[in-house]
């Protein structure tokens, strides 16, 4: 076992640096790349060595917010390819890649709520280009493909989960039949690759292993069960989240997120919070709410104290990297915000409006590809997604800055209510 | 009793004050350890916390300035009444030369000579008025133990920024005199005392003034229930201890202030109609 993940490990090292001669190949034929490539590198170095985290650090406003939100939704507009897809990333090295069907998925509703915050239709439309490409890629089975576009893999349970996302969304804002028929599809397709203790584990699986952070691909399914009104979809998100919670430990460490060659990135540990949280919402499970803010609070707690979130974790936060994962950071906020909304409990708006904060002061101003952008890793050359803006990242910072705003709108209501009764 | 003060800087008002108050009740203290004024690390920090021009502000007052007007306005007017009863006090070397007692400064209260001074003046009880978080060396030193006042009611309101906290929480602004231990504010408590007019407070930074003033008046208080061994201190729950509050981001630290200013007009509203 441990010689077979050995061989992984040295073919998933191989293969990173055959990638990285790749880009670095790349950047030689456009060297005008170099120069923000160099002044990026130097800025965060400069920064890493500068910088003085203390208890007080993030606590107050350096951006608006709001103008936050238009540098993220400007940097995925400005991603969307002709074909309607959004660009999965734009690399120091070699610029813009291919569309990325996955986080085209789950960027639509994200599309759709910052449609609701500007209301000029510039969202709407893109939303619409990202579905319309979506809906050729639909597998006859229902399934979505794996991979960025253009790459014939096979089909691929997570990523039919996250494309769910944006499918049923897009079903919500414009009632079209084909929409909603191809979200049912993609949904029978989830229910019959699901194995009978609620996990995904076949050859459509990642790696072909059961993962806890596929809670995020029962969290779609909770959401198509209540835009269809079809309860088998629900059933089969609530037997997943039943598999996942097994997987919590009384410490807050999930368990299973189980990737061969990979640490236990932030991103994926805050998908699995993210999934068995929004699910529990969905579904009523208190149980499962309360098992996503006991890992939420280990992390609050960590960033309160540290003012940094590790990019990945040992088993049982035993120890951590020392870059962050930005994405990873961004998902955190969005699940504080929400736990804020379901609790009421001020202690998390508080760390995710620093949290927001941070991520806000990595977020370029200026350039081509980086401005709004936002990195896969602090400094950037750190291990996940180095020298790039990630697509999935100003998704999900994006998402952060509008419960941002609901949550605080939530506060405010009621502080008024609470004045109103008090006088 | 020997009671040494753990001071944040010889600038420090609340120091002084603390200070002045025990030596003219009767316990002019055995020595005081203050941190080095000229501190990189603390000046970043206080950037952090207070912004560039507030810093700016505080050293200009404090280091250049010298005119006796300058010199007669305090940051916190609440002290007044502690730090000027025959002089006015601008700093702790002033206080230690008057009442006669050693000062040193250290880089940490947690070095290696900080200990060694600590454990040559052999106190009975230490007075925490700011500074480093202490390691378990220093809190064994002690007779008695270490005393702090902490600016919002325990158990409830545990960690930063007390007093707005306790605004948004809705628990009673108030302070607690207790005796640290490893954790953030999880020692035996020997009182615990809400604000009686907070009412009136006109600001969170009036607020916290305030708290100071009245948590220094109750400390004294307080060593003098413990010297003749009146204080019963009560030691908290591990329930108690689980829940902590962090710095408040300034959007929400604004919420507190209107949560104050509604209070105001609240009360002004009510003596209006009485």
């Amino acid at each position: 076992m441990k010689e077979t993940s050995k061989r992984f490990d040295d073919r998933a090292a191989m293969a990173i640096f055959a990638k990285g001669a790749i880009d670095a190949a790349t950047l030689l034929s456009a060297p005008e790349r170099i120069v923000p490539l160099v002044r990026q590198m130097c800025r965060d170095k400069a920064r890493l060595t500068l910088e003085q985290r203390h208890l007080y650090s993030y606590s107050k406003t350096c951006r608006d917010s709001r103008d936050a939100l238009y540098a993220a939704m400007h940097w995925i507009i400005e991603g969307q390819r002709p074909d309607g897809g959004i660009a999965a990333y734009y690399s120091l090295l070699s610029g813009y890649a291919e569309s990325y069907p996955e986080v085209t998925g789950y960027i639509v509703p994200t599309l759709y709520d910052f449609e609701n915050v500007i209301g000029d239709g510039w969202a709407k439309a893109a939303a619409e280009r990202a579905t319309a490409w979506l809906l050729t890629l639909q597998m006859p089975t229902g399934a979505f493909p794996a991979g960025l576009a253009g790459t014939s893999a096979g089909p691929s349970v997570f990523n039919t989960g996250q494309i769910l996302f944006g499918l049923s969304r897009a079903y919500a804002e414009t009632h079209r039949s084909e929409i909603l028929n191809a979200a049912r599809r993609a949904g029978d397709w989830l229910i019959s690759s699901q194995d009978a203790n609620g996990a995904w584990s076949g050859p459509a699986s990642y790696q072909g292993r059961s993962h806890t952070y596929y809670s995020m691909v029962a969290w779609a399914l909770a959401d198509l069960s209540r835009h269809c009104e079809d309860d088998r979809y629900a059933i089969a998100a609530i037997r997943h989240l039943d598999w996942a919670l097994t997987h919590f430990q009384p410490s807050g460490w999930i368990d299973g997120i189980n990737l061969q060659g990979h640490p236990n990135y932030l991103h994926f540990i805050a998908y699995a919070i993210q999934g068995v949280l929004e699910c529990g919402v969905l579904c009523g499970r208190s149980d499962a709410v309360e098992h996503a803010a006991t890992t939420a609070r280990v992390l609050l707690r960590k960033f309160e104290t540290n003012k940094f979130l590790c990019g990945s974790y040992d088993d049982d936060f035993s120890s951590g990297q020392r870059f962050t994962c930005v994405t990873g950071n961004a998902q955190m906020s969005c699940v504080w915000l929400r736990l804020y909304l379901e609790t009421d409990d001020v202690r998390y708006l508080n760390a995710a409006l620093k949290l927001n904060e941070f991520i806000k002061r990595l977020m370029p101003r200026a350039g081509r590809g980086m401005a709004g952008g936002i990195p896969g890793s602090y400094p950037i050359w750190g291990r996940y997604q180095p020298l790039r803006y990630i697509s999935w990242g100003a998704k999900f910072f994006a998402d952060a800055l509008m419960l941002e705003q609901r949550a605080k709108n939530s506060f405010e209501s009621i502080e008024t209510e609470a004045l109103a009764c008090a006088s | 009793m020997r009671i040494v003060i753990l001071a944040p800087g010889v600038y420090s008002e609340t120091s002084c004050a603390v200070a002045v108050q025990l030596a003219e009740s009767g316990y002019v203290p055995s020595g005081a350890l203050a941190l080095s004024t000229v501190n990189w690390q603390t000046l970043l920090r206080k950037i952090g916390q207070t912004g560039l021009r507030e810093v700016m502000r505080y050293g200009t007052a404090k280091l250049v300035l010298s005119r006796p007007a300058q010199a007669g306005k305090l940051f916190n007017p609440y002290l007044q009444s502690f730090l000027s009863s025959d002089v006015l006090f601008r700093n702790l070397q002033q206080v230690s030369r008057y009442y006669d007692f050693p000062l040193t400064s250290c880089r940490s209260q947690n070095d290696v000579t900080a200990i060694e001074q600590l454990k040559d003046w052999n106190p009975d009880l230490l007075i925490f008025t700011g500074g480093n978080l202490l390691r378990e060396e220093v809190l064994a030193i002690p007779r008695l133990g270490v005393l702090n006042v902490h600016l919002g009611l325990l158990p409830e309101v545990r960690g930063m920024n007390s007093p707005e906290w306790s605004l948004l929480q809705n628990v009673p602004v108030g302070i607690t005199i207790h005796f640290m231990d490893a954790g953030i504010d999880t020692g035996p408590i020997v009182g615990r005392y809400e604000l009686p007019d907070r009412g009136g407070c006109l600001s969170l930074v009036d607020l916290r003034n305030r708290l100071i003033a009245f948590g220094i008046a109750k400390l004294v208080e307080a060593v003098a229930a413990l010297d003749r061994q009146a204080a019963r201190p009560i030691p908290q729950s591990r329930a108690d201890r689980k829940e902590q509050f962090f710095v408040m981001h300034e959007w929400l630290q604004a919420r507190a202030a209107e949560r104050l200013a509604s209070n105001l007009r609240a009360t002004a509203q009510w003596v209006a109609q009485a």
